[in-house]
């Protein structure tokens, strides 16, 4: 490094790079700008000065030094090395990796540019080229932990995991007898667990329990070595053994579901979808009982049996399991039992026992069969898990009436509101459900849940503004909403962003959603530090479990939402796109132009508005920073309102971007190729189109939307012309022989094909819908029989075996879908209006009917009890205070309640 | 009292800006009148002097002073409210409560402790005497809007405890 200058110069550019190492970018500058005026083409410093300014927020300036740097000196692998590292620094890896690879090429050892360079090779999954050089790091130096570590890791990850354990075995054949000293017992610990978890992934089962069992005095981890022997064992069918250890493992955690499944699997009584025969039910419950008597404070060992039970002994058990849990008062105890109302009959027999035990308090004080008196909270507690109860089978109404009694008996307990609120939202009414969150709320101001939750009701109730305000609350002082953002609050983002799209605000809701999709491009940036860390560190299971998770990291459902919402956004935009300018000239060129001038005025000044106002922020931003020294300044967000998102040439093409990650992370999603479709039909790529609709008949034949993509594209594919061009007869050939492997299709026309599916789902409203809906595009003059196909539908009640309770059939969701395709595609507002009437009946509290208890109509109760409310007291006409004074008179009357 | 002979604890817990709502949330079911901003105001500024009750981590009750300068400067301390919730009552909570209350004024040498009390109002008036307090007015009239209108001043002088020397 800088072999080129004379001796004095050679120790200023050492200065340089030691400056820069230890973040002195001052000094280093000085350095540099020595260095430069007497050889001011030396390529070398230029660069490192452009590497140096870039710690210095001066970006452009970088840029343009090392490049110049390059350029007078490309046999430089330090100039290269530097380029690399600048943009390394701005997340351009592939372009990183190059720049290395030119440094390497000068200096084929450079050790600091191999390790950086498998670094971006980890990062960038180019795991081939990570094999290679973590190879070469172990040849040039084989006395490093590390490189050993690293070699065998970059195997592993290569797919070769017998490769990596034979690296690891040879690097402990390169250990002293006494290895480790007593510091790094962990960490040898960490990596013996490492290779033993290595054998069992390559099946080789027997050699793993062997190696663990002879390491056993040198694994630190007890905990972690015990689940792996159980898990050996198991996989050994060793189960006896296995049985006795996941004891031992119970007796240290009596709470863990997982060592439950494993006895019961090491006994023989495991099944996947947790049916047995009556003889393993019995022989469960006795092993139940008698594990129950050895950890008799586990809660868990009292909850497995109800799943397994059932019919009378599930009721007994059932009733045992929540007796002191409403005594206690535990608010979760009914998300606890939750998943029981999928089993069949036992949301029934739940019903009927906790309505016997409500019974049974309010009248004697007390449980069935028992003198002792229950606390005073025992009943509301019941109430609150009754109305619960309710309110998973659907029956609002009486969900309310449970919720209201408990509410009246105990008003302070914050946990009713938000359960109300829940039902209110359940049954149809945001704007009440949001009323009542914020009731909730304001109970406890310290709250950060129940303000959360407040704000999430708000925004289902389109209530932006208020929510964001709610929010901001809980967050730091100061860069207010840009807080939520750096604390990648995504369920805000996701909800807010779902509201302005519901509201046809496409440029806040893009905002909101592509902020989302940033998130995760950051989560995917963070693990680029854990590629060094973890190797120092050893945490070896942990670390390629981390890399694990975040190659399938864009398939987790926010990231879904997020990517599904903006693309529902850009196929509006599509479908109407905000006006261009010169459509705003044209307009403007039709006004008169005294009038044009008025408007260009208030354009120019508006503008002018935005400007200042953005430099004054800039300007508080600046100050702020010079106070608090060296927090880095944060840009202003030039688009708060996503306007120029709008702007973009080609809204599909955006869209595209972001199915192409659904669907290569959600292939499994129906919504996935149900937004391919409606993309690719804009697009007219027919073959996509078509591959959207085979994926859609392969994951759900029999969904409405599948029905409606399938009859949808072969409809229009019929009124296409004929092929002209090559390309055209290609499509049009391959249409012709996928066609017939559409069985729906198989020898009818697609008018049959329609009458078939409603043949088949007559007593469905959805399916009943999809077939109306494609009668009127197939046939338009048949609008009419269209219609009476749905409004014949009719609302039975659901079979009474399942979690719901005696409630109709048809859900508030697909009711509103059916009014919404009335009104925007068969534009019959008649019927519309027929129908709505029709669903305010069945949906009294919703407020998009209009229902007679909903907060959308004026007299019903809701806005009576909200009114009541507000002014505090319902007696307060019988007592009109008239001053302050007055009020403490009547402050005598408090005695009445005490005894 | 409480299920099975368990003991059950009451706890108390002050007032401030961020749960105030609990205290509201308990006046409007306890009592048929709505009490102004002075009021809550007064009850915050009286510190220590205003509590709620806590039964199982539910909030079921509270005591909500006043305190008030005399002439001459000594202080005394007025009871605006105290209720207990419908459900919990006769489990001691009131009483932890008023105990409160009159222990803070043994420590702070406060010797006066008042209220009103309607005039037929007997169950209150037997649970303030249990704690020492006498009647020492009645003012006709005190009341617009029920019957009886008159009501009680009842006072508990404290005994302010011995100074060791």
């Amino acid at each position: 490094m800088g072999a080129s200058l004379p001796p004095k110069e050679a120790n200023l550019f050492k200065l340089i790079v030691k400056s820069y190492e230890t973040k002195q970018y001052k000094k280093g500058l000085k350095a540099a700008d020595a260095i430069l005026k007497k050889f001011p083409d030396h390529g070398e410093t230029l660069s490192m000065k452009g590497l140096t300014l870039n710690c210095m927020d001066r970006k452009s300036e970088a840029y343009e030094l090392v490049r110049l740097g390059l350029k007078n000196d490309l046999k430089s692998h330090v100039c290269w090395h530097v380029y690399g590292l600048l943009y390394r620094s701005d997340r351009e890896y592939r372009e990183a990796i190059k720049c290395y690879r030119n440094a390497l090429k000068i200096d084929p050892d450079n050790i600091e540019i191999l390790r950086d360079l498998s670094l971006l090779q980890a990062q960038m999954r180019d795991l081939a080229g990570f094999v290679e050089t973590r190879q070469q790091l172990l040849t040039l130096k084989p006395n490093h932990r590390m490189n050993w570590i690293g070699f065998a890791v970059a195997q592993h990850l290569n797919s070769n995991g017998s490769k990596a354990v034979d690296i690891l075995e040879a690097y402990e054949g390169t250990l002293e007898d006494d290895y480790p000293p007593d510091n790094e017992r962990c960490e040898h610990g960490e990596m013996l667990l490492y290779k033993i978890s290595l054998l069992e992934e390559c099946g080789m089962v027997e050699r793993a329990l062997e190696e663990l069992r002879k390491k056993e005095p040198k694994i630190v981890d007890k905990l972690a070595y015990k689940e792996q022997e159980v898990s050996l064992l198991e996989k050994l069918g060793r189960f006896d053994e296995g049985e006795e250890l996941y004891k031992k493992l119970l007796s240290m955690n009596p709470d863990n579901y997982r060592y439950y499944e494993g006895l019961q699997r090491c006994m023989g009584l495991y099944s996947a979808n947790g049916q047995y025969s009556p003889d393993e039910i019995d022989r469960l419950e006795a092993l139940y009982v008698s594990l129950s008597k050895q950890y008799s404070r586990s809660s868990a060992v009292k909850r497995i049996p109800l799943d397994f039970l059932s019919a009378e002994k599930f009721r007994l058990a059932a009733e045992n399991y929540i007796r002191p849990f409403l005594t206690k008062g535990v608010p979760s105890l009914f998300s606890d039992l939750s998943p029981l109302y999928d089993h069949s009959g036992k949301a029934d027999i739940l019903e009927q026992l906790v309505l016997e035990l409500e019974h049974s308090i309010k009248t004697t004080g007390g449980y069935p069969g028992r003198v002792d008196k229950e606390p005073p909270s025992t009943l509301m507690w019941t109430l609150f898990y009754l109305a619960q109860h309710y309110d998973r089978r659907g029956q609002y109404d009486v969900a309310l009436g449970k919720i209201d009694e408990a509410i009246e008996h105990t008003p302070t307990v914050i946990d009713l509101y938000s359960v109300k609120s829940r039902i209110l939202k359940h049954a149809g009414d945001p704007v009440a459900a949001a009323a009542l969150a914020d009731e909730a709320r304001c109970m406890d101001l310290a709250d950060r849940y129940v303000n959360s939750e407040c704000v999430k009701r708000m925004l289902q109730a389109d209530q932006v503004a208020l929510a964001e305000k709610t929010a901001v609350l809980f967050t730091k002082d100061g860069e207010q909403h840009n807080n939520l953002h750096d604390m990648q609050c995504m369920w805000y983002e996701l909800a807010s962003g779902e509201s302005y799209l519901r509201q046809g605000d496409l440029g806040r809701a893009l905002k909101k959603f592509l902020a989302v999709e940033k998130h995760y491009a950051d989560i995917t940036e963070d693990q680029f530090d854990f590629h060094s860390y973890c190797l120092r560190k050893m945490t070896l299971r942990t670390y390629v479990e981390m890399l694990k998770f975040q190659d399938r990291l864009h398939s987790y459902s926010y990231f879904r939402k997020a990517a599904a919402g903006a693309i529902k956004c850009y196929l509006k935009l599509y479908d109407s796109p905000s006006k261009s300018s010169a459509e705003e000239d044209e307009e403007m060129s039709k006004l008169p132009p005294s009038q044009k001038k008025k408007l260009r005025q208030k354009q120019r000044k508006a503008e002018a508005r935005a400007k200042k106002e953005a430099e004054v922020k800039e300007e508080a931003n600046a100050t702020a920073v010079s106070k608090s020294g060296k927090r880095p300044i944060k840009p202003v967000d030039l688009d708060p309102h996503g306007e120029k998102l709008l702007q973009v040439e080609d809204p599909l093409a955006e869209a595209t971007k972001y199915l192409k990650l659904l669907q290569k992370h959600s292939s499994d999603s129906l919504e996935t190729h149900l937004l391919s479709f409606e993309v690719n039909m804009r697009k007219q790529k027919i073959l996509l189109a078509l591959q959207a609709v085979k994926h859609m008949v392969r994951l759900d034949a029999d969904n409405p939307d599948t029905h409606r993509c399938l009859i949808k594209f072969f409809h229009k594919v019929g009124s296409m012309l004929a092929p002209v061009t090559d390309a055209e007869k290609l499509i049009w050939g391959v249409l012709e022989a996928e066609r017939p492997t559409f069985t729906q299709l198989q020898g009818k026309s697609l008018i049959e094909a329609n009458t078939l599916f409603l043949e088949k789902h007559r007593d469905s409203l959805t399916h009943r819908a999809a077939v109306a809906e494609m009668i009127s595009v197939m046939e338009p003059s048949k609008k009419k029989e269209a219609i009476n196909l749905i409004e014949e539908s009719s609302n039975n009640l659901v079979s009474s075996d399942g979690a719901l309770g005696p409630v109709k059939k048809w859900r508030l969701k697909d009711c509103i879908a059916v009014h919404k395709l009335l009104v925007t595609i068969l534009y019959d507002h008649e019927a519309a209006l027929r129908w709505k009437v029709r669903c305010a009946e069945y949906f009294p509290f919703s407020a998009y009917f209009e229902g007679s208890c909903s907060s959308a109509v004026t007299n019903s109760s809701y806005n009576q009890m909200h009114k009541l409310h507000e002014n505090g007291s319902p007696n307060e006409s019988s007592l009109p205070l008239s001053s302050n004074g007055n009020v403490e008179k009547l402050e005598g009357l408090k005695d009445l309640v005490i005894q | 009292m409480g299920a099975g002979g368990r003991e059950v604890s009451i706890s108390l817990d002050g007032v401030r800006d961020k749960n105030l709502m609990q205290l509201k949330k308990l006046n409007t079911a306890l009592f048929p009148v709505r009490y102004n901003d002075k009021y809550y105001a007064d009850a915050l500024a009286s510190g220590e002097f205003t509590k709620l009750a806590y039964y199982c981590d539910i909030c079921v009750g509270s005591i909500a002073c006043r305190l008030e300068k005399k002439e001459g400067g000594a202080v005394r301390v007025y009871i605006m409210t105290l209720g207990v919730l419908a459900p919990y009552r006769g489990l001691g909570v009131g009483t932890k409560l008023l105990n409160h209350v009159l222990d803070l004024c043994m420590k702070q040498n406060i010797g006066e402790v008042y209220l009103h009390v309607q005039t037929n109002n007997e169950d209150a008036i037997k649970f303030y005497k249990k704690f020492g307090f006498e009647i020492t007015e009645t003012i006709h009239n005190y009341y617009t809007n029920i019957t009886p209108p008159d009501c009680y001043v009842v006072t508990k002088f404290v005994a302010q405890p011995q100074t060791k020397k």
